[in-house]
């Protein structure tokens, strides 16, 4: 596989006292949808404005695409595209006319332009309001118009800050939804910031958690809830008088790492409930029991964070903090 | 570069109330102000009514105000999201500062314009001379872009939008004061004097002047390379300072 960024040792320290990544390392390979997980101030933001050649590293290095960020700044901005956290688009100008600002920066040639341009307003399912002010668009149609600018130039990858921060779960499906479109079509790598634990779990094919300027823990949302230790399965069996034999049957089932009863409850620690299931009701159903009610306990992201981070992510006041604050940003 | 233009005019397309109300200002300058001083006979103006002195000045002293409160917009941009991304752009910096110091010049020149017809009515006299008027307001569209320039670099500086809005003050005001918008140079103290000689609006003030109202063009050229030496200085220092402005 392609790497698409690699960053290795990287420190950030803000005016000499605040230290907002220490020693960062990190591998992203090319086309997947990468999340970067963590609570408020563990360096995500910082990490995103060095990848995109806003700020230079204290120590470390970083390439997008075998570039270094500290030399290569303008060879990297040609590839990437960027959607800050904060609102990003003139309020005072149409949907389209952002669009035609961004393609004229970008060089977009005359003769695409117009089909590009509708084309993503299509994509975005913008096109009804395309001439309208953005002033009058919803924070998710704001939000879709600034990832629609974004995707205008094809990047080869998109560094996306916090994408769905103040949406509804509505608007947030809608946006991830096209994302998932854009990226099968054209390959495009996402890199995105997220505290949003399920937006990461659902969304992500590798996902990094940040903690106070470190990478805690790195892997696929499946590996890091497996680390935890697995899935439980529990039956709740009818009759209390199983056969005495019934658990080590069970236990010989290879992927079974272990068996736990509690009254007539017979517990069963596996790697992955969904394909265990089906043979461990084969088993009982050989041995003449049966279950009378079925439930698998899944570790979530949010377990993960606990064991690597040692804290939940706290995610209310913030969200409402930035909601508020793009508000105030829309009203001018 | 042009881009930067072209949002100017789009943004001006769909909402001119700005412009209408700083228009208000200068207005009362030339209406009020100007008829009354004209009464006292006090200041000497080579022979043209005062009303009509002070035209070309009052006009240049709004579209400065525009200018320099362009920065403002660069502080919102700054806040929002717009200025990170757009330095995620492959645009340089110095085509984005230029770019955008232009752009207010074009705001500028709406700014003169709606001067022209209320100066009209009031009974101002220009030299009905069209390169003339052209000249004045190519003029005024480059000072305006270095005005612009001052004030991008007063915004990477001065990152919130109140010390902004005390800044902004604190230089338009001295700058049309010690210029010879209101009173030819003559008048004023030696050391004032000395002052306005690196004043760049005195130098604006007096081209425009010459080209609408006196027709006295023999400080055009002198007037004209004070302009693009200040413009040519202040792009470069302001698209120095910019990449601070995110920072």
């Amino acid at each position: 596989m392609d790497v698409a960024v690699q960053v290795k040792g990287l420190v950030k320290i803000y005016d000499g006292k605040v230290k907002a990544l220490d020693g960062v390392d990190l591998t992203v390979e090319v086309g997947e949808a990468f999340a970067l997980l963590g609570p408020n101030g563990a360096g995500k933001t910082t990490l995103i404005r060095i990848l995109t050649t806003q700020l230079k590293p204290t120590a470390g290095e970083a390439y997008v695409f075998g570039l270094n960020v500290s030399h290569d700044g303008g060879k990297i901005r040609r590839l990437v595209s960027y959607v800050p956290q904060e609102m990003s688009v003139w309020t005072d100008i149409s949907g389209y006319e952002n669009l035609l600002i961004y393609a004229k920066i970008f060089d977009v040639s005359t003769l695409k332009r117009g089909k590009i341009i509708d084309e993503v307003l299509e994509n975005m399912g913008l096109t009804q309001v395309k001439h309208d002010l953005v002033r009058t668009y919803s924070g998710g149609m704001i939000r879709r118009l600034e990832i629609a600018c974004a995707m205008l130039i094809k990047p080869k990858i998109m560094f996306l800050d916090e994408p769905t921060i103040g949406l509804d779960p509505a608007a947030r499906k809608v946006v991830w939804e096209r994302l998932t479109v854009f990226k099968k079509e054209y390959g495009v790598t996402i890199f995105f910031n997220t505290h949003y634990m399920d937006e990461a779990d659902l969304y992500s094919d590798n996902i990094a958690i940040i903690d106070q300027g470190k990478i805690v823990t790195m892997g696929t949302a499946e590996e890091l809830k497996h680390s935890l230790g697995g899935e439980i399965i529990s039956f709740m069996l009818e009759g209390s008088n199983f056969k005495s034999e019934l658990p080590n049957k069970i236990r010989k089932l290879g992927f079974v790492k272990d068996i736990f009863i509690n009254n007539s409850n017979l517990n069963v620690l596996v790697d992955n409930a969904e394909v265990a299931l089906p043979h461990i009701i084969d088993v009982l159903k050989n041995e003449g029991s049966s279950a009378s009610k079925v439930s698998i306990t899944k570790p979530t992201l949010d377990d993960v964070f606990l064991k690597y981070a040692g804290t939940r992510l706290e995610e209310k006041g913030r969200i409402s903090d930035v909601t508020h604050m793009r508000y105030m940003i829309r009203k001018g | 570069m042009l881009v930067m233009i072209e949002l100017e005019l789009r943004r001006l397309r769909h909402d001119r109330t700005e412009i209408y109300f700083r228009a208000v200002q200068p207005i009362l300058w030339i209406v009020i102000y100007g008829p009354v001083m004209s009464g006292v006979k006090a200041i000497p103006t080579g022979g043209v009514p005062y009303t009509d002195f002070i035209t070309p000045g009052v006009m240049i002293q709004t579209t400065t105000f525009v200018s320099i409160f362009y920065g403002l917009m660069m502080v919102w941009e700054r806040d929002s999201g717009i200025l990170k991304k757009l330095l995620v752009t492959p645009a340089s910096r110095y085509s984005t500062v230029i770019g955008r110091s232009m752009a207010s010049g074009v705001r500028a020149i709406f700014q003169a314009l709606i001067i022209l017809p209320i100066a009209l009515i009031i009974g101002v006299r220009f030299i009905p001379n069209p390169v003339y008027f052209t000249l004045a307001f190519v003029i005024i569209f480059f000072a305006s872009g270095g005005f612009a320039a001052i004030s991008i670099l007063v915004a990477s500086f001065m990152k919130t939008r109140e010390r902004f809005m005390g800044i902004g003050q604190a230089i338009i005001m001295p700058l049309f004061f010690a210029s010879n918008a209101l009173y030819p140079l003559q008048l004023m103290p030696p050391l004032l004097r000395e002052f306005s000689t690196v004043n760049p609006l005195s130098y604006v003030v007096d081209a425009v002047r010459g080209l609408l109202i006196t027709g006295d063009l023999s400080n055009l050229l002198v007037d004209l390379i004070a302009v693009a030496v200040f413009d040519a200085v202040l792009f470069v220092v302001a698209s120095i300072s910019f990449r601070r402005i995110i920072e």
